[in-house]
């Protein structure tokens, strides 16, 4: 019989010959990228692995992660679901409004998305949430996998429309795609002070760690808005 | 104020309290279609903060939260899979075209590469290749079946080339069908390319040329990125190897990516190929911005080009007094 741990509210540690991270299948018996179903006791538990998901590796990195069973997340840079999945398991009663700007990875984002009610697609420019303003209702955490050169500003912007007072912003910051040639500490040492800085609304960082061995080259973040 | 939301129009109260209501009937297909027509509209939009479902909640579109999602789920579903459908324009066809080009390329190479290999054993002396070579095996197979009137007859007759026994000659046979296929596949391609482009990218037609032009679309992605890149990042389209290598170790910049394939640069003397690049990559990103914005054809184009390219030639007569040295010097290194 597999051990299950929980790590944090809907993350779990099952051991079946080795620890794998994991969740509950929200669509039982589907699996989305290759990822194993483990059943225990009645409950389907879908493999999460850290190195296709930022967001599986700050678990792993140890992460406080602000999400609960009824969270609205806003989740920027779905592209074709591996994480949203996830996220969508763990706020089996809440809604992951998820925007992805390229239609092909929207293609295939779109099967993911019609088994499972609590996704809410948003094929729109994260860069510009006025764009789907007319959708989103407030969220407790923002979630950020975009990699684009102005992340902080895309965070910031839909920070300032979208997240309540108490809310939170996790982003995975990738340094080659904003300085090909820079230095990677170096170039999270900028992106953090942008984010603490650089623009309206300004966050309060809470946890900065890269996110090895899963990925190279990646910052992961977690932040509040500043009071 | 008044306000636009995904259920319909509120007029709400400085704090956001609901005053009046005109929510939209409850028609998936016709409030996919609202909420896509409200995404470019910078008028009306909720303030910031705004609590869109406590709203329809408050203004009876729905009864519930769940009603609320499953609806909301169900209309951008439908709204998403619109603008899916509505993102296969007519130039995403010529890139797929492009790109199956490629694989087709690389796969007749190496199947034409074994059957020269597999085939020599037999008739090491046929001196043919590629498609002259498949359409030889498909019609002789054996070099024992060489007609006397073929001109490789003699060759065939006094070949050091092994045997070849029935159920090998087959398989050859059988083998070298399909590469005629490929064959004659790319010849469809490039005939497509061709009529494709002559017809959605005029322009960029006659001054790429079909094919280099739809190579350019491909790259960039669609014909309106392309018509959106400033003429110097057009320059260097395909040379993204290059352009790495310069952005991290400060490597001389690249002068031409794929548009180094046109007559006009590959004809050209290499101490005018650099300026020959630039105003080709001047008049294509023009070309494409024709054709993007107004699809019509403009035939001074290749003329205009033309006479620019005149003057290049005529102001850069012989070459300057040394080569440049391929390797700048690299300067200060940021990474070690
Ligand atoms: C690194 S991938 C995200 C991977 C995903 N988070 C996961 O773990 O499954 C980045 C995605 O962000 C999308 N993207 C980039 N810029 C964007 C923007 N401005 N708005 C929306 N999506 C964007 C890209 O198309 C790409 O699919």
């Amino acid at each position: 019989m597999p051990d299950v741990r929980t790590l944090s509210d809907g993350i779990f540690e099952v051991t079946k010959g080795k620890k794998q991270l994991a969740t509950k299948n929200l669509d039982p018996g589907k699996t989305v990228y290759g990822e194993k179903l483990i059943p225990v006791e009645g409950i389907e538990y879908r493999t999460w692995d850290p190195r296709r998901s930022k967001l599986g590796a700050m678990v792993l990195k140890k992460f406080n992660i602000p999400l609960k069973e009824d969270s609205k997340v806003l989740y920027l840079g779905a592209a074709s679901g591996t994480t949203v999945s996830h996220v969508s398991d763990i706020v089996s009663e809440g809604a992951v409004y998820a925007v992805e700007f390229a239609p092909r990875s929207m293609r295939d984002f779109i099967g993911l998305a019609s088994r499972r009610k609590n996704i809410i697609p948003i094929l729109a420019d994260a860069g510009k949430p006025a764009s789907y303003a007319h959708i989103v209702e407030p969220v407790d955490l923002i979630f950020q996998d975009v990699a684009q050169p102005n992340q902080a500003e895309i965070a910031a912007r839909n920070a300032a429309r979208f997240l309540t007072k108490g809310g939170y912003l996790m982003l995975s910051i990738k340094a080659r795609s904003i300085d090909t040639a820079a230095n990677p500490k170096e170039v999270f040492t900028e992106e953090v002070k942008k984010l603490e800085q650089a623009f309206e609304p300004r966050f309060e960082i809470l946890t900065a760690r890269d996110l090895m061995p899963y990925h190279e080259d990646h910052l992961g973040v977690l932040a509040k808005l500043k009071e | 104020m008044k306000i636009n939301t995904w259920f319909g129009i509120l007029e709400i109260g400085s704090k956001g309290e609901v005053l009046a209501s005109d929510p939209f009937p409850k028609n998936i297909r016709e409030l996919a279609l609202r909420s896509l027509s409200l995404r470019e509209s910078r008028q009306n939009l909720p303030p910031e903060g705004f609590d869109l479902k406590a709203a329809a909640l408050e203004c009876k579109f729905v009864e519930s939260p769940s009603e609320y999602y499953s609806l909301l789920h169900e209309v951008t579903l439908d709204a998403a899979k619109i603008q899916v459908s509505e993102a296969l324009t007519p130039d995403q066809r010529i890139v797929q075209a492009v790109e199956a080009l490629d694989d087709i390329n690389e796969t007749t190479n190496s199947l034409s590469e074994r059957l020269f290999e597999w085939y020599g054993g037999y008739f090491p002396e046929c001196g043919l290749n590629g498609e002259a070579l498949a359409l030889f095996i498909v019609k002789y197979g054996s070099r024992e079946n060489v007609v006397p009137d073929d001109p490789l007859y003699l060759k065939a007759r006094d070949s050091m080339g092994a045997k070849l026994e029935a159920a090998d000659e087959a398989l050859l046979k059988c083998f070298a069908e399909s590469v005629c296929s490929l064959y004659e596949r790319r010849k469809q391609i490039e005939a497509y390319i061709e009529s494709s482009m002559e017809n959605l990218a005029p322009n960029l037609a006659i001054t790429a040329g079909p094919m280099l032009g739809a190579r350019l679309i491909s790259i960039a992605g669609s014909l309106e990125k392309l018509a959106a890149f400033p003429s110097s990042t057009i320059q260097v389209i395909g040379a993204s190897k290059a352009l790495f290598k310069h952005l991290r170790e400060r490597a001389p910049s690249p002068k031409h990516g794929v548009i180094y394939s046109h007559p006009l640069i590959n004809t050209s003397p290499w101490w005018m190929r650099g300026k020959i690049a630039r105003a080709l990559a001047a008049k294509l990103s023009l070309a494409a911005r024709i054709d993007f914005y107004s699809g019509k054809r403009d035939s001074s184009l290749p003329e205009k080009l033309e006479e620019k390219i005149q003057k290049i030639r005529a102001l850069n007569p012989r070459p300057p007094q040394k080569r440049p040295e391929s390797g700048a010097k690299p300067k200060k290194k940021r990474r070690k």
